[in-house]
């Protein structure tokens, strides 16, 4: 029916979707030298939409980047074969909206608190920005290096817990009061360090809340990964080491307590400890079935491995071949893990066929020029996938070459955009240690500081600055 | 058929006519009668027969040709005509008939003319009628006497070959005298055998000499030299029967058949080509420039020793020049010609690579920088990985100690010196942390922040303790100083030993793998530059009085109470529990720049500012197992990773070179060296490279310290 030859090679095409805007399934003769933007033109067009949208298209998996003919004539797919082609609303080119500075570098950034920036920076330090780039407070909440940082959710408006971890060999729980919204002078912005979470024997490398806010969960150096939960002891649960070299971190805390102007934090122990790894554990993140009894962990010793909270036991590891893993996220549909490691791949790993023996092979491998750092998938919430339901296919990488990387599962041979940030800083010196990403915003943390971008289908209800 | 009866009668007359006496000749008759003869040849002919059977008749009573007495035609007056002589051997060729009278003269000379000559009467001979070659064909077909007809050039035709000519050509064909009278077996004549023919009377008058009675002097003269001889025993009469006198046959099938292989055919000539050839083709003839070239080039390293040349006929080909070189170079090529068939090998040169593994099959090893952390574009000298593989402390020459995390290169913590820091080491035990920074002439005991309380405690009591263990006995020149416990804080060194003064840079620092002994080596040319420190005790020795050279490296076997010490040239391995030398390693580097020991402890390598990489076999030998010459510039440095199967190398020319070093357990198999990768990143600044690498513990990543100033952390 629909000839749309003009003399040109043309290939038949099936047209599918799994966006809100179906084709009616039938053959169409597209010329061999259209490109995207031909496609993305037939397809509204096809559609009648009244607000054009850009689309990409995926021919037998891959993002069409080229003409139709270059892609065939690469693959020695013949004219008279019936190609399946699926697109979807195409990611528009991200944009940077704006820059947080800091002074030292930042290890971790949460953007998952709408209309606040927390970021855990190497100096210690926590700091909260608003969205017009502005800081709101400062909460020392560590006497060393923070490494990160999340918000418990749950927290009443205005108050907000954070669980942050550093190198100080403790995870601490901040809560940090803003001006609510509606009343911004009512209250100045203030924080107080409730409980310190004394494990590990080596600096933390993560933390994690899950949904409810009740639990927590740190990742240590010392391949420990310990459980707790959010309620803040009246006395304190670990006793005070009583050593000589206590003189200094008295201090330390002492200067600590006398800018927060608040008493010392309690001491909390841990209400489980999860031993299976064998060398740092780099992450740990709750599952995404929300009732917190899951989590999983990545770490040096190659492994991840899917925990039974409460049994506090290991219920099955995927073991891969000398990837350190640096990094990991589990997909919107939470049935597998993406995992960053330090041979400058990010692997997907299935959850659900994950058995402890053999080596797990990686459903997909997205092969970077540095090493990829940070994770980030967009967020998993009922509103922002409503929408569309390739997000769930996407995720965005951050390097040590100071490159943020857009790719889409479904197209795993390059990324489908990039963007570079710092790029007024040395090449040398722009890794990106943590990206977050939240209703159309990324927050981009690392050596350089702060910055933050808006990647996303379209344009959003973003209250830009 | 005239004539070969004639012959025969001849040939009896000959036989008896040896001494036959020359026929008379008339001088009056004499030119008469040869006029006549040409006119009257036919009719002399005719009465011949005649005369023959008259002839024979009379053969006894007359020899020789006798004169026939006839009367003249013309004169009227009787004549004597003798019969015409014989062409024999004995006849006078001048005697012949024939018509032409021209003589022996070339016969050319008559070719233009109609006559071939003159007969005797100076009347001109025609020229006999000749026809073309087709009638010359038909008349060899027809006659059958044709094939015995001879061409006479005298008179111009084809004449039959007479009978004795044809004998004369038979005789000459079957190698037999063509002398037809002449008998080989003619019966010997006896001129001085047989009886009535002996010599009776004596030749000459002399008498008997006396020597024909008379036994000889000389001859005494020599028996009796035998005899002395015999008798003194110089000459043995009787020899002995020696092998030698064995009989010289023997059957010689029953001896085994030689297995030798059969002797070598000898070589061949070459065997000439078109251009060899006399008239070759026109391609085959040198250029001008080609024969200039050839002119000018030496005679050895002509490609061909001729030049092609162009003869039109076979005959113009003069003699060969090169006849007797040719034929003694070739006697030279057999001379020198190889006597066994040697087997050409057929060799793949890549066969005879050693069987490497591929080096993709032996991951991990580092290939890529992951991270780089500048040191301000100061000289980093330095550098030490911790033993949990979690930080890296590095020092620079503008004195700078940078502390930062191996993954993230985020700095933790900076001590600054006020001088170049030498060297920097972790102690290797995990129940204490701390490391040491050697700047000039002090080393400096640094513990990290962020320590767990028990480690901190135990680290503090370990270098501040609260009661000081008991001086030794003989005071030594290094001092401890040490800050107390309470008051120590990551900022200060917790403690400080100072070297004897002037003993230079401690430009090495190295731990006992138990962390409570290290070993710090100064670049102080005098003695004092090995220093063996014991934390415990707080006390210090030079372990040697005397060292022949000056030491630029010491090490701590891993397992054994054994140290081994670098001078330039040599390592020596001592046993420190007996105090004695162990063995020499002779490396053939010229000056040894780093060393490393394999965690086994059953393997050294040494590395050279010569460029070359020796790993040494301790069981094994003294000398390398292996000389690696990777490096284009010198080595810098050598490390074993302590757990990976891997090491690698440093060195001035900007790169790391990664090597899987597999070694076994059983004594019978070899290591197993591949070099892996090459890594390149480090800037070359000054004419120095990479200065020192540390591989992180339990991960296959390494860090490396470059001249330009930057720490790299390589990953794989």
């Amino acid at each position: 029916m629909a000839s749309l030859t003009n003399g040109d090679a043309s290939h038949p095409v099936v047209f599918t979707t799994q966006t809100p805007y179906p084709l009616p399934a039938q053959k169409f003769m597209i010329p061999a030298s259209w490109k995207r933007y031909q496609l993305s033109q037939l397809v509204n067009k096809a559609l009648s939409l009244p607000k054009p949208l850009p689309f990409d298209f995926l021919v037998r998996g891959e993002i069409l980047r080229g003409t139709l003919g270059e892609w065939c004539a690469e693959k020695g797919v013949g004219e008279e074969e019936t190609l399946d082609i699926e697109y979807f609303e195409s990611v528009m080119p991200p944009q940077k909206m704006s820059s947080l500075p800091h002074e030292d570098w930042v290890a971790s950034i949460s953007c998952q608190t709408p209309g606040y920036f927390f970021t855990a920076s190497y100096d210690g330090s926590l700091r909260v920005f608003d969205y017009s780039q502005k800081l709101l407070h400062t909460s020392a909440a560590h006497t060393a290096a923070a490494t990160s940082l999340r918000v418990v959710p749950g927290s009443s408006a205005g108050k907000y817990l954070v669980v942050s971890s550093s190198h100080d060999l403790t995870a601490r729980l901040t809560e940090i009061s803003l001006p609510s919204s509606d009343a911004p002078e009512s209250t100045q912005p203030s924080s107080r360090t409730l409980a310190s979470l004394h494990l590990h024997t080596a600096p933390l490398s993560s933390v994690a809340a899950d949904v409810s806010g009740a639990r927590i969960l740190t990742a240590s150096w010392d391949s420990l990964i310990g459980i707790w939960d959010t309620e803040i002891p009246d006395t304190d649960e670990v006793p005070l080491e009583d050593v000589q070299g206590e003189g200094l971190e008295r201090k330390k805390r002492r200067k600590v307590a006398e800018t927060e102007n608040a008493p010392r934090p309690k001491r909390k122990a841990p209400r489980g400890v999860l031993r299976s790894h064998t060398m740092r554990v780099s992450r740990v993140v709750f599952g995404r079935d929300n009732d917190g009894r899951t989590a999983y962990s990545c770490g040096f010793d190659s492994t991840v491995r899917t925990w039974d909270i409460e049994n506090e036991v290991c219920t099955s590891t995927i073991t891969a071949s000398s990837k350190p893993f640096l990094d990991l996220a589990l997909t919107p549909s939470g049935n597998s893990a993406l995992a960053a490691s330090s041979d400058r791949t990010v692997s997907q790993y299935d959850l659900r066929a994950a058995t402890s023996s053999a080596l797990a092979p990686s459903v997909a491998t997205l092969m970077h020029p540095a090493t990829p750092s940070c994770i980030a998938v967009p967020p998993a919430d009922a509103s922002a996938s409503a929408t569309s339901s390739s997000s769930e296919h996407q995720l965005l990488t951050g390097a040590y070459d100071g490159v943020v990387r857009l790719w889409d599962l479904r197209s795993t041979k390059s990324a489908v955009t990039a963007f570079k940030v710092w790029e007024d800083k040395p090449a040398t010196a722009r890794k990106v240690l943590s990206v977050d990403w939240a209703k159309g915003v990324v927050g981009v943390a690392g050596e350089g500081g702060v910055e933050v971008w808006r990647v996303g289908q379209g344009d959003r209800p973003f209250p830009s600055s | 058929m005239q004539s070969e009866d004639e012959g025969e009668d001849s040939d009896d007359e000959s036989d008896d006519g040896d001494y036959e006496p020359f026929p008379e000749i008339d001088p009056s008759s004499d030119s008469e009668d040869e006029e006549e003869d040409d006119n009257e040849d036919d009719e002399d002919e005719g009465e011949d027969e005649e005369d023959v059977s008259e002839n024979d008749t009379e053969d006894e009573i007359k020899i020789g040709p006798r004169p026939k007495n006839i009367i003249s035609d013309i004169t009227g007056q009787p004549k004597r005509v003798y019969p015409e002589i014989d062409p024999d051997y004995d006849s006078d060729s001048s005697t012949e008939d024939t018509p032409n009278r021209v003589g022996d003269i070339p016969m050319h000379w008559y070719d233009d003319l109609p006559h071939i000559g003159y007969d005797i009467n100076g009347k001109k001979v025609l020229r006999p009628a000749r026809g073309d070659e087709l009638d010359k064909f038909l008349e060899t077909v027809e006659d059958p006497s044709a094939w015995t007809s001879a061409f006479d050039t005298n008179a111009q035709m084809d004449r039959p070959l007479t009978a004795e000519e044809l004998d004369i050509i038979r005789r000459l064909q079957e190698n037999e005298n063509p002398d037809a009278s002449y008998d080989p077996y003619e019966p010997t004549i006896e001129w001085f055998t047989g009886k009535g023919k002996e010599e009776v009377m004596p030749l000459s008058a002399a008498p008997e000499p006396k020597r024909r009675w008379v036994p000889s002097k000389w001859e005494k003269q020599k028996v009796m030299k035998i005899v002395r001889a015999i008798r003194q025993g110089r000459i043995v009469p009787n020899k002995p029967k020696t092998a030698s006198a064995q009989p010289q046959f023997y059957a010689i099938w029953n001896e085994e058949p030689s297995t030798h292989p059969a002797p070598l055919p000898a070589p061949k000539p070459r065997l000439p080509t078109h251009a060899e050839s006399y008239n070759p083709p026109e391609e085959y003839l040198p250029t001008p420039e080609e024969r200039a070239q050839w002119e000018a080039t030496e005679k050895e390293d002509r490609e061909r020793d001729f030049l092609p040349q162009k003869y039109s006929a076979l005959r113009l080909v003069p003699a060969y020049q090169q006849f007797i070189q040719e034929r003694f170079s070739r006697q030279l090529d057999l001379y020198l010609a190889p006597r066994v068939q040697r087997v050409k090998l057929r060799i793949d040169p890549n066969s005879l690579v050693p069987k490497l593994p591929s080096p993709s099959s032996l991951k991990p090893f580092p290939v890529y920088k992951s991270l780089q952390v500048p040191h301000a574009g100061q000289r980093v000298r330095c550098v030490s990985v911790s033993p949990d593989g979690a930080w890296v402390v590095s020092g620079d020459e503008s004195g700078v100690v940078r502390m930062w995390e191996v993954t993230i290169g985020k700095e933790v913590k900076r001590w600054t010196f006020p001088g170049k820091i030498g060297s920097v080491e972790w102690c290797p035990r995990t129940d204490v942390s701390f490391f040491v920074v050697g700047m000039e002439e002090k080393l400096h005991f640094i513990i990290p922040p962020n320590l767990p309380v028990s480690i901190l405690i135990a680290t503090q009591t370990l270098l501040a303790p609260a009661n000081l263990p008991p001086p030794p006995s003989v005071p030594s020149p290094v001092k401890w100083v040490s800050m107390a416990a309470s008051a120590s804080t990551s900022d200060a060194p917790i403690l400080s030993l100072d070297l004897p003064s002037s003993s230079g840079q401690a430009k090495q620092i190295v731990w006992h793998r138990r962390g409570d002994y290290l070993a710090t080596v100064s670049s102080g040319e005098n003695q004092a530059a090995v220093w063996i420190h014991q934390i415990s005790r707080r006390h210090s020795q030079a372990p040697f009085k005397k060292v022949k050279g000056s030491v630029q490296l010491v090490l701590f076997h891993p397992t054994k109470p054994h140290f081994f010490v670098a001078t330039q040239r040599f390592v020596r391995m001592y046993n420190l529990a007996e105090q004695k030398l162990l063995k020499t390693l002779q490396s053939g580097i010229r000056w040894i720049s780093s060393m490393d020991v394999h965690p086994s402890g059953d393997h050294l390598i040494v590395g050279g500012y010569d460029r070359k990489l020796c790993w040494f076999d301790l069981e094994l030998s003294d000398k390398p197992y292996k000389v690696l010459r990777y490096h284009s510039r010198a080595l810098r440095s050598v490390h074993f990773h302590p757990t990976y199967p891997l090491f690698a190398s440093s060195s001035d020319d900007g790169s790391i070179q990664i090597f899987h070093a597999r070694v076994y357990n059983d004594l019978m198999t070899n290591p197993l060296i591949v070099p892996l990768k090459i890594l390149r990143g480090h800037a070359v600044k000054d004419g120095l490279g990479v200065l020192q690498i540390r591989w992180c513990a339990r991960q296959p990543w390494l860090v490396s310290a470059g001249a330009d100033g930057e720490v790299a952390v390589w990953c794989s």
